[in-house]
């Protein structure tokens, strides 16, 4: 994102810091059956036993009404395209991804919007309003995805 | 019953790629001009609110070394952090602590270093402001990807152009070449944006705003000081609002505009005593081109979807309904995260008091709106001045 063409860009000293790496081991106790049903091609979210409520991301807690007592139900597999966009960034981590790759925002039936790439198309014959089938798959570098597939 | 609170000093340093200078040398430059605005020495102030995301420095606590660098240290000092719109939070903090009586004078200081770091490293930070483990860490969604999808559902509902985008930027780097601090001091012509590289489509370079280091400071003061200090006709803050939105923005009903701005307006437009139409001049978060749109929309200086006929009637330029960003803007000024609020705040005052120069915006109710947004309307603050 960084406009190149800076006038007259004169590098001056610096020194380099020293080198600190994070990588977090993330706690996925509450929230297993999601990370399990994307292996299966499935999305499992939850929702309050209590009020009702329907949460995607899945959470173990109801905000509305304060239990936590919550059942996973599984996502419908179609939706229709709310919004998209086409990414040519390279963030640190998606190196091995091919760009442009197209993030896309799907309702569902179930009246949940869900987050995930479109794979195999040009972006520029999507259009907001597209029905899609929802799946998901493993990347090759072992993260799991959901996918959008026209 | 809370207390008047006057802006008494304002500072700005140069924003750019600040290779040359550490964060605190930076933040002296700011410090250092809001004292002397002010007239002022650091005895006189009781507490230093530092605004500064701080995520792509090496400094994990920058408010201590900002702090110590100006000669503050032994002075209260917080730091707080509200992702872009950490220095609005920065000044709502002093604000606060001035209304209630709590102190007299307090100094808000935003600063950020970016550019020390590679762009794909500061795209994964930037990417994580919103919400990592279910959005970044499944899709890399960068912040550009996250007003893509405003710009893709804005123009998909109400046919807004990516011409009428390419005109914010036209007309905020415009504004950025008559000002000494901006970082991309240029004009540009609508093809250039056009024709520029696709970052995140539909958003190409000239859409997104740079990657910039850079800091500003503004002094606040209760009433009683003014009096003291002896200052005719200060700058006054008239209202300040807040808000925020869902973490995921999957949770959003729509992308067409952030209701951040629109409950931080309500609030302050409300404490303030004013409408929209009141509003002379404004600074808007425009860290990409289609967020001055919904900035239009959402602040009610025009109809929801009609943002984008604003700009193409030139109204948002000095002369026309509603002047917007008139010193580049985070477009074409820079955005160094922290210093961002502070700093719409330092054009704000030099306006109120008629020190735009060639910038001027002809002023009769002199009445200001700074609007900063941090994330993608995950946190909103709206900020009237008045003199």
């Amino acid at each position: 994102m960084k406009i190149m063409s800076d006038a007259k860009k004169i590098e001056n000293p610096t020194i380099m810091s020293r080198k600190l790496l994070f990588l977090h081991k993330i706690p996925i106790l509450k929230t297993r059956k999601f990370w399990d049903g994307l292996k299966e091609g499935k999305i499992y979210t939850t929702r309050c036993r209590k009020c009702g409520q329907s949460y995607y991301p899945p959470q173990a807690d109801c905000f509305k009404c304060l239990a936590s007592d919550m059942e996973y139900f599984e996502i419908a597999n179609e939706g229709e395209i709310v919004t998209f966009v086409a990414s040519y960034l390279v963030p640190q981590g998606f190196e091995n991804y091919q760009i442009p790759y197209i993030i896309a925002i799907v309702k569902t039936s179930n009246e949940l919007k869900l987050m995930g790439f479109i794979e195999g198309i040009d972006y520029k014959n999507i259009k907001v309003g597209m029905k899609v089938k929802i799946t998901t798959k493993i990347q090759p570098d072992g993260f799991p995805a959901i996918v959008f597939i026209p | 019953m809370s207390r008047k609170v006057a802006i008494i000093g304002v500072g700005n340093s140069k924003f750019g790629v600040r290779d040359d200078a550490l964060l605190q040398e930076i933040a002296f430059e700011a410090v250092k001009e809001a004292l002397e605005d002010a007239g002022i020495t650091q005895k006189e102030i009781e507490l230093s609110v530092v605004g500064s995301v701080g995520t792509r420095m090496y400094e994990a606590l920058p408010a201590v070394p900002v702090n110590e660098y100006a000669g503050f240290s032994g002075v209260g000092l917080i730091r707080v952090e509200a992702a872009c719109a950490s220095g609005s939070a920065a000044l709502f903090t002093a604000y606060n602590a001035i209304a209630s009586g709590y102190v007299d004078i307090a100094i808000a200081i935003g600063a950020e270093k970016m550019c020390e770091i590679d762009t794909s490293t500061s795209t994964a930070v930037g990417g994580r402001g919103g919400n990592y483990l279910w959005e970044f860490h499944m899709f890399g969604t960068s912040f550009a990807c996250y007003y893509a999808f405003y710009a893709t559902a804005h123009m998909n509902k109400f046919g807004t152009t990516e011409e009428q985008l390419a005109m914010v930027a036209v007309k905020n780097h415009k504004y950025a070449s008559m000002n000494p601090k901006a970082h991309l001091q240029r004009e540009i012509k609508l093809e250039d944006v056009l024709k520029s590289r696709i970052i995140c489509w539909p958003l190409k370079l000239y859409d997104c705003c740079p990657i910039s280091d850079g800091a500003a400071a503004a002094i606040l003061a209760s009433e009683d000081k003014v009096k003291e200090f002896k200052i005719e006709d200060p700058v006054w803050i008239a209202g300040i609002g807040y808000a925020s939105d869902t973490s995921n923005i999957v949770r959003r009903p729509d992308y067409v505009g952030l209701s951040a701005t629109v409950k931080a307006a309500n609030i302050a437009y409300k404490k303030a005593g004013i409408e929209p139409k009141d509003v002379e001049v404004a600074e808007v978060h425009d860290c990409f081109t289609i967020a001055e749109i919904m900035a239009y929309e959402d602040l009610g200086f025009c109809k929801k979807g009609e943002g984008g006929k604003l700009i193409e009637e030139g109204q948002t330029y000095i002369g026309g309904r509603m002047p917007v960003n008139v010193d580049g803007g985070l477009k074409a000024k820079g955005h160094p995260l922290g210093a961002t609020g502070v700093s719409m705040v330092y054009e704000l005052t030099r306006q109120l008091r008629n020190e735009g120069k060639n910038r001027q915006v002809p002023l009769k109710k002199y009445i200001a709106l700074a609007h900063n947004i941090g994330g993608t309307g995950h946190y909103g603050y709206v900020t009237i001045l008045r003199r």
